[in-house]
Parts: C-alpha cells; structure tokens; sequence
C-alpha cells in the first residue's frame, strides 16, 4: 500500500511547561506530515527540515485525534493535536494562515481515505527547503507560483508562497466524503464481542433453541474429563478461559488482519477485516442457512 | 528484575495448582501442588509430607524490595538454576524446587536434564533448561494455544507481569530459599527433625518476609508441593476393607472423593485452557443469528461501548490509556 504523504506543510513546534499551561514555541523548522505507514495506519510526522529526522512519529486512530487551533496564542496560528484516548498533547505552530486547513486535516483524521493528487512528488520538494518561515511572508515573484485552478494538475508545494487553496481544500473533502475502498485503516472501536458473547446473552437460548444449542457440541474442548451436557456448554461460556479467548480474538479482528482465518470458517474474507464485518459476515451466513457446522480451524 | 524481555518461545502461564500438577504429570513426576490457606500447623498437616513450598506474589511497591535476611550460599551443592526468561519462572521454579528432592522418580528427558547440569553454574544451568524443547513444549501446553499469535502486530500490550516465584526447602539440615533472580540460594538457617521439621523453620521465615513488605502491597500466594495422597489413600482403603473397620472406610472414602473430584475439577479447567476456541466463537455466533438474538447483542455491545469511552473521556484526561 502506498506510503506516500496525505498531507503536509510546515510547522514548527511548542512546548507546554511542565505543569503549567504556558505554551513555548520552539524556533527549529520543520514539518508536519500525515501519511500511512507500512503498517497500514495514519502517522502524525513531525520532520526537522535542518537535519531532515523525523523527530515525532505517532499514529492517529480515527476519532482518537483532533486538531485545534489553540485561541489564547497571541499569533492565533498555534494549533494542538489531541488525542481523546491519552493525556498526550501535541503542539504546532502552523505556518498555513487557513482555518479551513485545520477543518480538513481534522476530516482526515475522522475518516483517512484517498490519496490527494496534490502530493505527487511533495518529498522531493521537502527537501529543498524551499518553503515560507514561520511567521514571515515572502512575496512570490514567479508566476508558477500561482494555483492551478484544475484540481486534477499537482501543485507546486515547493514553491515560495505554496498555500492551500480554497479550491484545493473543497476538492480534498469531497474526495474523503465520497469514500472509497478504504485501506487497512483501523475501523472506530464501535463494540467488543466480549459484550456480545455474555452469558446472559447466551443463557436465554438454552431454553428458546435448544436445537441450536446442540450444534455447539462439536466445537468444545475435545478433552474434556466427562462426557458434555447443556451444563458444560454453560459452565465453559462462564469460564475465565473462555472470556480470555474473546478478548483475545476481539483484538485480533480489530487488526484487520484475519482474512485468512475465516476463510477456514467458510466465511468471506472480507468478514476478517473487523468485528463488525466478522459479524456482518455471520449474520448473513446464518440467514442463508449455513454456519455453525463448519470447518474446524484446528 | 534482570531476565530478557525476548520469551524465546516460551509462553506465559496462569498460576494454578491445576497448571503445576499437570506440568509435574508431564515431567513424570508423583508430587501435587495444592493452595495452602494458611502456615499453621493443621493446614500444613493436610499435605504432609510437603517437600517444598512455593511463594508466588506480585508486589506493587515503589521504593526497593525489602531484603529477606538470611545468607547468600555461594557454594550450595544442590541444584539452582537463574531465572533467564521471564515467561518460564513457573517452570523454573519448579524445576529449582524438584532438583533437590531426593530420591524423586522422573521422567527419562527430565533425568537427564537434570543429571546433565550437575556441576554448571546457575546461569549456565538457566540457560540449559530455558533451551531444552520438550520442557519449553510441556510448559507451553499448559496455557492458551498461539492459533492468532498476537505477537508482532504492534499492538499495545496489556501490562500483565509475571509473578515472582520463590522455592523454600530443606537441604541437607537447613532451609534454603532458592530465587532465580538472586545468584544464588539463601540459607535461613538449620531446623530441627522433631515435630512439623522444616516446616516450622520455613513458617518463621516466610511470616517474616510478609510482615516486611507495607500493608496492601504485596499480592502472594503460597503452594505446597507434595506426595500425590491418592495412591496412599488407595492403599489404606484396601487395608481398612480387609480389616473390616468400616468407620475408616467410610472416612477414607469420603477423603477419596473429595480429591477426586478437585482433580476432575482441574482436569476440565486444563482442558479449557488448552482448546482453541475460533470454532466455538463461531458456532455461538451463528447460533445467535439463527436464533434472531444477535442484532439486539450488537446494538447493547455498542452501547456499552458508548458508556465506556464516555467516562474514560471523563477520567480520560488523567489516564494513559491503552487501547
């Protein structure tokens, strides 16, 4: 999957002091860089344009992060990225002057998607350094500096003067809004199966389908010291082992990465991308009639 | 705590008498490991002969770990191996603990294990026993099996540490308490023969330990490791149906099926722990979606997910969190 940036522009940094809500900023140039990592999920870069290292490496789970702008900084163009998950706080002074900018690295935090055309060959231009100062403007003498008014032509993010457009921007936002297959980009943690799987779930149909109940016997612990009842099934569903097992498994699916696993429970692959899906998946292989009496996975 | 991060295949297990008494079973070993409740003399009596106790506990304190008195041995001539993987400390412990029983019968690998130790020093001794396949094979069946090994996914790791396990027994005339985080074996001191033995030594010492640690931070457990009571139980069974005394009859029956049944009890348990659970996650699944019930599941899952992260959101600004 591509690792190219999704979006960048220049920052410097601010310091908070320690116990103190007082913000310092920090005169290094550099860099903040949104883009999928090799791992399949969003990074937060902050990259020193002196020595070129990216100094800041975080991942951004959607919904975890936003990016605000910080009202009590004099310059009003001191931003904070926050994450609702931890205590951590991050703070850029933003050298773009467009709130709408702040609106849509926010959109890609909530839902990353498409890759912006814009970006074509931005790490090349990082390199060179070529970019306006925090807090200093430089008119730009060249015409190519100019915005290209089509969106579909990349932008000169190398040139004095680069700035989003408003154009650029509503482009960007439709392109997240009209999303597409979406990458192995972690789902917004919207349930846990060890909430599905209870047992006072699962007590009610030992009495409503007792059928059902029949076609879990295959799947219990081929080992067990006596021969099992209805009352194991019970006795396993309560076990601290079991429950370790769906916490286990919940984690896994949250990885995305069970497509081959399930396959061997005659499910779609698709169903091992997530929980949702995995129960999607269920849900439709129970209306069809199957399930349950499946392919054993060891 | 020194001892390499790296697990080198060996997988965290729980601490259970169950989870003991089956490894010994592997090992080939006739001993059982019960919960003690308490160190006096009637709980101790339950189990006798006891031929090792292990103190197994998590300590939550901030400031360094109390010293537990005694005196370093440098040239203890029995066995004491260090601790060189953290997820072994189970198996090392009693390891540590059956090296110095004598006259114990073992398994053939667990013999030669043993015998082809003698004379190495602790690390090297740790490190042998840490490397041998089949043990790290016997440990690792007693826990969960790695059909979705999480391993290397990056994801955040729950902080569940490994209990710290520390062997008392007695050598020749004296109490020694073997840690394999330490480099080597305490001694406490001799004992006397006559009445409960070492054990009263032991008791002294480890109460002693205890009452070091502040109030409310020390997590323990204490196991003893002992004869298996049912091919005794058996015997005098017999000899009590041959010599018609039906009230011991009756006692040791009803002696035999408690502990039958507490070892049926730990059969299932070792049984569950060991199962791969994907198939049974399914079949409950689908089971529920046969049944209609799933859709009103998932909607109360999410709910509840709701109610969660509003008030870790709450609390959330005080908190590190991991997902």
């Amino acid at each position: 999957m591509s690792t190219e940036p999704r979006i960048a522009f220049k920052a410097g940094r601010a310091f908070r002091r320690e116990n103190t809500n007082w913000v310092d900023p920090d005169p290094t140039k550099g860099a903040v860089i949104l883009q999928n990592g090799e791992d399949g999920l969003l990074h937060f870069i902050w990259k020193n344009r002196t020595t070129n290292d990216s100094e800041e490496d975080l991942i951004l789970f959607p919904s975890d992060a936003t990016f605000a702008p910080v009202t009590q900084a004099a310059s009003g163009r001191v931003y904070v990225l926050k994450f609702s998950s931890s205590n951590q706080r991050h703070f850029d002074a933003d050298s773009t002057r467009d709130k709408d900018f702040v609106q849509n690295v926010n959109r890609l935090l909530l839902n990353p998607e498409e890759l912006p055309v814009w970006f074509t060959g931005f790490p090349d231009a990082l390199g060179t350094a070529a970019f306006e100062e925090p807090g200093t403007a430089q008119a730009s003498s060249s015409s190519s500096s100019a915005q290209p008014a089509q969106p579909s032509q990349p932008a000169q993010p190398g040139q004095p003067g680069f700035q989003f457009t408003q154009e650029q921007l509503n482009q960007f936002q439709s392109m997240i809004e009209s999303s597409g297959a979406g990458a192995n980009v972690p789902p917004v943690v919207e349930l846990s199966l060890t909430d599905v799987l209870t047992p006072a779930n699962l007590t009610p149909l030992f009495t409503s389908h007792p059928e059902l109940i029949q076609t879990l016997f295959p799947h219990l612990p081929p080992d067990l010291p006596s021969p099992p009842t209805p009352q194991t099934i019970q006795q396993v569903i309560s076990s601290p082992q079991f429950r370790a097992a769906v916490r286990n498994f919940d984690q896994a699916l949250r990885t995305g990465l069970l497509g081959g696993l399930v396959r061997g429970l005659g499910l779609p692959e698709e169903a091992g991308t997530g929980v949702e899906a995995f129960l999607r998946a269920i849900q439709d292989q129970a209306r069809e009639g199957g399930g349950g009496d499946s392919m054993d996975t060891d | 705590m020194s001892g390499e991060d790296d697990s080198s295949g060996w997988q965290l297990t729980e601490s259970d008498p169950s989870v003991f008494t089956e490894l010994l079973k592997s090992l080939g070993v006739p001993l059982v490991v019960d919960d003690l409740y308490s160190l006096d003399s009637g709980a101790l009596s339950t189990f006798q002969p006891i031929h090792a106790l292990i103190f197994l506990f998590k300590w939550v304190g901030s400031s360094a770990e109390p010293s537990s008195g005694g005196q370093y041995d440098l040239e203890f001539p029995g066995f004491f191996a260090h601790q060189v993987v953290n997820n072994a400390c189970a198996t090392l412990a009693v390891m540590n603990a059956i090296g110095n029983i004598p006259d114990l019968p073992k398994g053939v690998q667990l013999s030669d294990l043993i015998n082809f130790t003698v004379g190495m020093d602790p690390q090297t001794r740790g490190m042998v026993i840490t490397s041998a396949d089949w043990l790290r094979e016997a440990h690792n069946a007693l826990s969960p099996p790695s059909a979705i090994s999480l391993e290397g996914l990056g994801l955040p790791k729950t902080t569940e540490e490994a209990y710290h396990f520390i062997v008392y027994l007695p050598y020749m005339g004296s109490v020694y308490e073997l840690d394999g985080l330490k480099d080597s074996p305490v001694q406490h001191g001799p004992y006397e023969e006559k009445g409960e033995g070492w054990l009263a030594k032991a008791r002294e010492v480890i109460e002693a330990r205890i009452a070091t640690y502040p109030p409310g931070s020390l997590e323990f457990s204490l196991l003893a490791l002992h004869d298996d009571p049912l091919p005794t139980l058996q015997t005098s069974l017999s000899e009590a149906q041959a010599s018609g005394n039906h009230a011991a009859v009756e006692e040791i029956m009803v002696r035999l099926a408690n502990e039958n049944s507490k070892r049926e009890r730990w059969a299932f348990e070792n049984s569950l722990r060991r199962h791969n659970y994907v198939g049974f996650i399914h079949a409950l699944l689908s089971a529920m979606g046969k049944a209609g019930a799933l859709d009103k599941a998932k909607e109360d899952a999410q709910a509840k997910m709701q109610e969660r992260i509003a008030k870790r959101k709450e609390k959330g600004e005080a908190a590190m969190d991991e997902d």
